[in-house]
């Protein structure tokens, strides 16, 4: 390996590491925030390290702490098996993450000559990999649900894996009309498809080529994740809370925890196989390579106005109510983060104009793909943001419904969709 | 050096997760026992290069294979009390390992000459693209004769698991009629 392929590796690993991991207290914080925006009320929003609040951030850092320093604590009669009660969260966890782990953020870049993935583990089959990875982490499932010798923690359990047996065909079987579509099973062959257009005008995403398959492939992620509307393996209104309710501290905190690193997955394999992925629509990666002055000056003048627009929205939202006094520095913090802001801003303005007024390839190509990963950030927090309002809009689904809904209609629907999907490219190759 | 290493912590791996899998008295160790054998065999295959086999051996063994298993498991409820009591068994396990060992003796002589007898892997050997591209043109016809016999397995679980009064006709109407009346 040469040296910009170990520095591209290493990098995008950190990239997928921190993207997951550190969205963990920001989804935390969106889903309690999003939740009392719903429900006409604030959520946390009062924690701060020395007047700095960020919106609230602060209080999942202190969860953090607050989970990390409590008791851990093992019901009387669980005997046996203490390690597999450690384990289990773990696994769960464990699995969330790995799937991640092949989700390309940005397209191929040539560094001397040389295509390199960015992509956190550069392998080839990114699908079959995240079908496969993420089938471990009902396991931790049920070793959570039986180890605790609880009903209904087995209740949940039992749950949980009969939910998953009846959601793993349609999932596979709507991924199989995708893959018949795009012709490959890797993520990144798929976004360059999608980066085309369908007649002229109209962007080639997997849910306007395939809308039934993108459907079934959403709401079988949906029920994958074991969110609402699809949390019947964790119902508090009927067992208490499922397959951990005897769980404490840091164990629980990994079964939950995992909820939303799985959240997170699912948002990553949702947009790059059915919203272009870390593409904007009508724009390739050539294009943007060929025509890079353009993008330079639109950029630059998209971006101050973007930032000119939160600060404004900072400044008028980060402040108490006109009867307190005491302000708790949320003026200080306001003007240190317009200040960072401003500056960040300057620094991504001066490097754009370098590289218009001095072009040169590896630059220009560095900058389309930060750009790239920045697009699929964006939409990575758009469909997170998708799952947190279903989450607190929709009622749970009685279990009956969940399993008539899996085995009745998507998995019948699906087998139709590969037949149609079969049929038409057999008929567009003739 | 490295690839030595790797194989011989995947092997102890497999080793420990096969005798955890006989020797455990609780199901669920056995079963975790299980899961961590068949991660390491998937590891094994990894370290070949052999992304098919490997990704096939997490798909089908571990997602397909323990997860049901445990199903089956949580679904009988397995307490202690209802555990056949074995105060002989590693006793039967040591006599048995006895028993087997010409017989392992004699695979392992096998498999240790066996790769004198096969040409030097290919190009491309492995690979999800030329596995398919195989299966689907040299082996079309083993292929498709193991699908229909999945398929009548299939068929003959849903025939043996549904209830009787839906395929026998008479005793359909009969009931039928009987839930009319009802009515």
């Amino acid at each position: 390996m040469s040296t910009p392929a170990i520095i591209v590796v290493i990098i995008s690993f950190a990239l997928g590491a921190i993207l997951a991991l550190l969205m963990i207290p920001v989804l935390v914080w969106l889903e309690r925030r999003g939740a009392g925006l719903i429900q006409d009320r604030l959520g946390p929003n009062r924690t701060n390290v020395g007047g700095f609040r960020l919106g609230g951030v602060v209080q999942s850092f202190a969860d953090v702490i607050k989970l990390v320093l409590k008791e851990e604590y093992y019901p009387k009669h669980i005997s046996k098996g203490r390690w597999l009660m450690m384990l289990a969260p773990v696994i769960t966890f464990v699995s969330a993450l790995l799937a991640f782990m092949v989700i390309p953020f940005a397209d191929n870049i040539t560094i001397a000559g040389e295509s390199l993935r960015v992509q956190p583990l550069p392998v080839d089959y990114g699908i079959l990999w995240f079908l496969a990875i993420g089938s471990i982490g009902v396991i931790g499932i049920f070793f959570g649900g039986w180890i605790s010798h609880n009903k209904y923690s087995l209740l949940g359990a039992s749950r949980a894996g009969s939910m998953m047996i009846g959601y793993e065909l349609p999932l596979g079987l709507s991924v199989l009309s995708f893959v018949l579509t795009y012709n490959s099973i890797d993520f990144n062959t798929m976004v360059q498809w999608q980066s085309q257009t369908l007649f002229g005008f109209l962007p080639a995403w997997g849910m306007i080529v395939q809308p039934l398959a993108g459907t079934i492939l959403i709401i079988s992620l949906f029920a994958e994740t074991n969110r609402a509307p699809f949390s019947v393996a964790e119902g508090e209104s009927e067992i208490v809370a499922g397959f951990f309710t005897e769980f404490t501290a840091m164990k629980f905190a990994m079964f939950f925890m995992g909820e939303y690193v799985a959240m997170n997955t699912a948002s990553a394999v949702i947009i790059t196989m059915l919203f272009g992925g870390y593409q904007l629509p009508w724009v390739t990666t050539d294009t943007l390579l060929t025509n890079f002055n353009t993008f330079a000056w639109t950029l630059m003048v998209v971006l101050p106005i973007i930032v000119t627009l939160i600060i404004r929205w900072m400044r008028k939202n980060n402040r108490v109510r006109p009867t307190v006094t005491s302000d708790g520095g949320r003026a200080f913090e306001t003007k240190v983060l317009s200040i960072a802001m401003i500056t960040m801003t300057l620094i991504v303005e001066g490097i754009l104009l370098y590289l218009t007024l001095i072009p040169s390839p590896l630059g220009s190509s560095i900058a389309v793909t930060l750009f790239q990963i920045a697009t699929f950030v964006v939409k990575l927090m758009i469909f997170n943001l998708f799952f947190i309002l279903v989450r607190w809009t929709l009622p749970r689904f009685r279990y009956d419904q969940v399993q008539h809904l899996g085995w009745y209609y998507l998995l019948p629907l699906s087998l139709f969709n590969i037949f149609v999907t079969a049929i038409v490219i057999v008929g567009v190759s003739l | 050096m490295l690839e030595n290493s790797i194989f011989a912590i995947l092997s102890l791996f497999l080793v420990i997760g096969s005798l955890g899998m006989i020797s455990f008295k609780h199901t669920i160790f056995s079963a975790f026992s299980f899961l961590i054998a068949m991660l390491a065999l998937a590891g094994l295959f990894a370290l070949l290069e052999n992304s098919f086999l490997f990704l096939a051996q997490i798909m089908v063994s571990v997602g397909a294979v323990v997860v049901l298993g445990l199903m089956v498991i949580i679904s009988l409820g397995s307490i202690e009390k209802n555990i056949p009591h074995e105060p002989y068994k590693f006793y039967w396990i040591f006599i048995s390992t006895l028993l087997v060992t010409p017989l392992a003796l004699l695979i392992y002589k096998a498999l240790i000459s066996l790769h004198a007898h096969f040409e030097e892997t290919r190009e491309g050997y492995g690979e999800l693209k030329s596995m398919g591209e195989r299966l689907f043109s040299e082996w079309v016809l083993p292929f498709e004769a193991v699908s229909v016999l999945l398929l009548s397995a299939m068929v003959g679980a849903i025939v043996i698991a549904r209830k009787e009064k839906y395929f026998k006709k008479e005793n359909y109407f009969d009931n039928h009629n009987q839930q009319e009346d009802n009515k």
